[in-house]
C-alpha cells in the first residue's frame, strides 16, 4: 500500500467533501488558465498593434537620433538609405524595410495655419506590413512613393476645414535652414486613437516629404519588419553587424525598447493579474484548509492507530500532504478541461471587447491557449493545496497517540 | 509454552499522572512488571485502576512520568519518536477493544500494513498475509473492507495484523469488550493458540472473568498499584 494509493483511498471515503474541495481547485485552476490566456491574448494584441501601428520590429538611425531632445527630423538624417535597405533585405528574417522621414511643419488652407507632425513613407510596403490603411475613415491610402497627396488626421482636417480632394499647403524648414512650401491634395482622412496625435497627424509619400525638406535622399530612420516578432532581439545584433560591415555606424533599437506605452501596460496587466492570482490562492487556501482540517479531525483515532502500529510521524505528514497533492492534480486536470471548454465557448461567442489601450477598434473576445498560464495555475494550485494540508498534517503527526486513540 | 528467559518487556517503578484541569489523577504509582517470552498475562482490576495506562506505557504509546520501560533490558527513555515507532512496529503488536482497523483498507491490506511499514519484500508480504488470514480463519474474506466484517471477524483481522511482524509481545486492551460471549470465546481461543504455538507473549487488560480464567498469570491493579500477582 503506497503512500499515494492510501491517499487516494482516503480521498474516496468522503466523496462529496473531496469533490467540493476539488471543485475549489478546479475553479481556481480554470480562473488562472483563462485569466492568463486573456492577459496573454491582450498583450499579444497590444504588442502586434504597437508594432503594426508604424513602429515595426526594429529601427535604425544615427545614434544621436535616439538621444534626448532629438526631434526625429532630418537633423540626424541617414544618407545612403538605398544601400542600407539593400543590406538589410539580404537577411532572411527581414520581411520588409521601410525608410521614413519624420518632420514637423505648418499646414495651411490659405486662411488658417496649424502645426503638424508629419511622416514621409513608402506607401505600398507600409500598407502591406503596417496598419496605416486601417486607420482611414475616409478616402484612400497613399498610392506610391512620389504621390503629391497626404493623409490627414481627422482632427487636423477639421481644424483646417479641409475635405477629400482639397489642397493643403505644407510649410517646413529644409535641411539647409530655409523655409519651403509645397501643395498637396488631401487623399485620405485617418482616425488616430489619441486625440493629441489625431489633431496633428499627417502622412505623405517619401517623395513629397523629401521635396519639402530638400532631403536629397536622406531619411530620418529605417524601420524593419521581421517575419517573427520573437526574433527581434537576436536579429538586431545580426543586422547591426551587417550594417557595420557595410560602413554604417548606426544605432538600432527593438520595438520593446521603443514602446514605452506597451511596457507600462504590460506592467499594469502583470500587477492586476498578479494581485488577482494572490487573492485566488488565498481563497483556495481558506476554503480547502478548512475541509482538510475537518478530515484530519475525523480521522484522529485512525491516525492514533497508524502511529501505534509503528507509522512514523513523517509518514503521517506526508500522507496528508499527498492527499492535498492528489486533490490538486485531479482538480488541475478537471480545471484544464473546464478552461478548454469555457475558452471554446467564449472564443465562438462573438463577444466584442472595447478597444484596448492605444487602439481605435474593439476586438472580438479571444482567450489564448497559453501554456504558461496552465503551468503556473498547476504550480499555484498544487502549492496551495500543500500549504492547506500542512497545518492538519502537522497537527495530526504531533498529536499524542493515547489521546488520538481515545478520540471519539 | 511456559514463560521463560529474561524479560522481553519490563516496567520499573512506572508512574503516570494525568491532569484534569487543576486536578491531578495518579494513574500509575510505582508499578513494577516483567513480561517474558510465552507469557499470557492478564491485567485485571476495576475501572480507573490503571490497566489501560499500563498497556499504553508498556506499548511505548505514552511516556511515563517516572520509572523506566525496558525492551530486552534496554531503557527506551530518551529515544526519539521515530525510534519508538520502529520499536512498536517490530517488537510490539496491539489489539484494541474497538478493533481499530483502517476503514479504507481491505482485511488483507490491514494485515499487510505493518509488514509494508517494515519494508518487507512484496512477495513475502503477500505470502504472509494469506497465511495469517488463514490462521485466523478469514482466508475467504481477505478483500472485504472492515465495514463488511462482523465484530468477531474484525477482531480476528486485528489479531492477524498484531502478529504480522512476529512481535515479541502483543498488548491487548479489552479485546473481548465489544464482542458477544461466543465470539469472545473464539477470539480468546485464537489468542491462546497463537500464544501456545509461538514465541509471542500476550498482555491483556480486561474486566472479563472468562479472559482471566484463561490466563497463565494475572496481575491485579488498584489505584495505580499492583496489589496482587498470581
Amino acid at each position: 500500500m503506497s503512500l499515494w494509493r492510501l491517499a487516494l483511498r482516503n480521498l474516496s471515503r468522503n466523496r462529496r467533501r473531496s469533490v467540493l474541495t476539488g471543485g475549489v481547485v478546479v475553479l481556481g485552476f480554470a480562473a488562472f488558465a483563462l485569466a492568463g490566456g486573456f492577459m496573454a491574448q491582450s498583450l499579444e494584441g497590444l504588442r502586434e498593434g504597437t508594432i503594426r501601428s508604424g513602429m515595426g520590429h526594429l529601427q535604425f538611425a544615427e545614434p544621436a537620433a535616439f538621444g534626448a531632445g532629438a526631434t526625429g527630423s532630418l537633423e540626424h538624417g541617414l544618407a545612403g538609405a538605398d544601400r542600407i535597405e539593400a543590406a538589410l533585405r539580404g537577411h532572411r528574417e527581414v520581411a520588409e524595410v521601410l525608410p521614413r522621414i519624420d518632420f514637423v511643419g505648418l499646414a495651411s488652407n490659405g486662411a488658417r495655419t496649424i502645426p503638424f507632425l508629419g511622416v514621409g513613407l513608402d506607401p505600398e510596403p507600409e500598407a502591406r506590413t503596417m496598419d496605416h490603411p486601417k486607420t482611414l475613415s475616409a478616402g484612400r491610402w497613399l498610392a506610391d512613393r512620389e504621390e503629391r497627396g497626404v493623409v490627414l488626421g481627422n482632427g487636423l482636417a477639421e481644424s483646417l476645414a479641409l475635405g477629400l480632394g482639397e489642397v493643403v499647403t505644407l510649410l517646413a524648414t529644409t535641411t539647409d535652414g530655409t523655409l519651403n512650401a509645397v501643395d498637396a491634395e488631401v487623399v485620405g482622412l485617418a482616425s488616430l486613437p489619441m486625440k493629441e496625435i489625431d489633431d496633428r497627424y499627417l502622412a505623405s509619400s517619401l517623395g513629397l516629404a523629401s521635396d519639402l525638406l530638400a532631403a536629397r535622399g536622406r531619411v530620418s530612420r529605417v524601420v524593419v519588419v521581421l517575419r517573427d516578432t520573437r526574433e527581434a532581439g537576436p536579429a538586431l545584433e545580426r543586422l547591426q553587424a551587417t550594417l557595420r560591415a557595410a560602413g554604417f555606424d548606426l544605432r538600432g533599437k527593438t520595438w520593446e525598447e521603443l514602446a514605452q506605452f506597451y511596457r507600462q501596460v504590460r506592467l499594469l496587466y502583470v500587477g492586476i493579474f498578479g494581485f488577482l492570482g494572490v487573492v485566488l490562492v488565498v481563497v483556495v487556501i481558506l476554503a480547502s484548509a478548512n475541509t482538510m482540517l475537518m478530515a484530519a479531525a475525523e480521522r484522529t483515532r485512525e491516525i492514533g492507530t497508524l502511529r501505534a502500529l509503528g507509522t512514523r510521524p513523517g509518514f503521517i505528514r506526508r500522507l496528508f500532504i499527498a492527499e492535498g497533492v492528489v486533490l490538486a492534480v485531479l482538480g488541475c486536470a478537471a480545471g484544464a478541461l473546464l478552461s478548454l471548454a469555457v475558452r471554446y465557448v467564449l472564443n465562438h461567442s462573438g463577444i466584442m471587447l472595447p478597444p484596448p489601450p492605444g487602439a481605435t477598434q474593439g476586438t472580438p473576445l479571444h482567450i489564448k491557449l497559453y501554456g504558461v498560464a496552465y503551468a503556473s495555475g498547476a504550480v499555484a494550485m498544487i502549492g496551495t493545496m500543500v500549504l492547506a494540508s500542512w497545518l492538519p498534517a502537522r497537527r495530526a503527526s504531533r498529536a499524542s497517540i493515547v489521546e488520538a486513540l481515545a478520540h471519539v | 509454552m511456559n514463560p521463560a528467559g529474561p524479560p522481553i518487556l519490563a516496567g520499573v517503578g512506572l508512574r503516570r499522572t494525568y491532569g484534569l484541569g487543576s486536578i491531578h489523577v495518579p494513574a500509575l504509582q510505582g508499578v513494577d512488571i516483567e513480561i517474558r517470552r510465552g507469557d499470557f498475562l492478564v491485567l485485571q482490576g476495576p475501572s480507573g485502576s490503571g490497566k489501560t495506562t499500563l498497556i499504553n506505557v508498556l506499548g511505548l504509546l505514552d511516556p511515563p512520568d517516572g520509572g523506566r520501560v525496558l525492551v530486552d533490558g534496554r531503557a527506551v527513555g530518551g529515544m526519539d519518536e521515530g525510534a519508538l515507532a520502529d520499536l512498536r512496529r517490530d517488537r510490539i503488536g496491539f489489539v484494541f477493544q474497538t478493533f481499530n482497523l483502517i476503514p479504507v483498507l481491505t482485511a488483507a491490506e490491514n494485515v499487510s500494513y505493518p509488514m509494508v511499514l517494515k519494508g518487507l519484500p512484496a512477495a513475502e508480504i503477500r505470502r504472509r498475509t494469506v497465511d495469517l488470514l488463514a490462521r485466523v480463519g478469514l482466508g475467504a474474506r481477505s478483500e472485504a473492507r472492515p465495514d463488511l466484517l462482523s465484530g468477531g471477524e474484525r477482531q480476528r483481522v486485528a489479531l492477524a495484523r498484531a502478529i504480522a511482524n512476529e512481535p515479541d509481545v502483543i498488548l491487548a486492551d479489552e479485546p473481548t469488550g465489544s464482542l458477544d460471549s461466543e465470539t469472545a470465546s473464539g477470539v480468546l481461543d485464537l489468542m491462546r493458540a497463537l500464544n501456545d504455538g509461538g514465541r509471542t507473549a500476550f498482555v491483556i487488560a480486561t474486566h472479563d472473568p472468562r479472559v482471566v480464567a484463561r490466563a497463565r498469570r494475572a496481575v491485579t491493579l488498584r489505584d495505580g498499584r499492583v496489589v496482587e500477582e498470581a
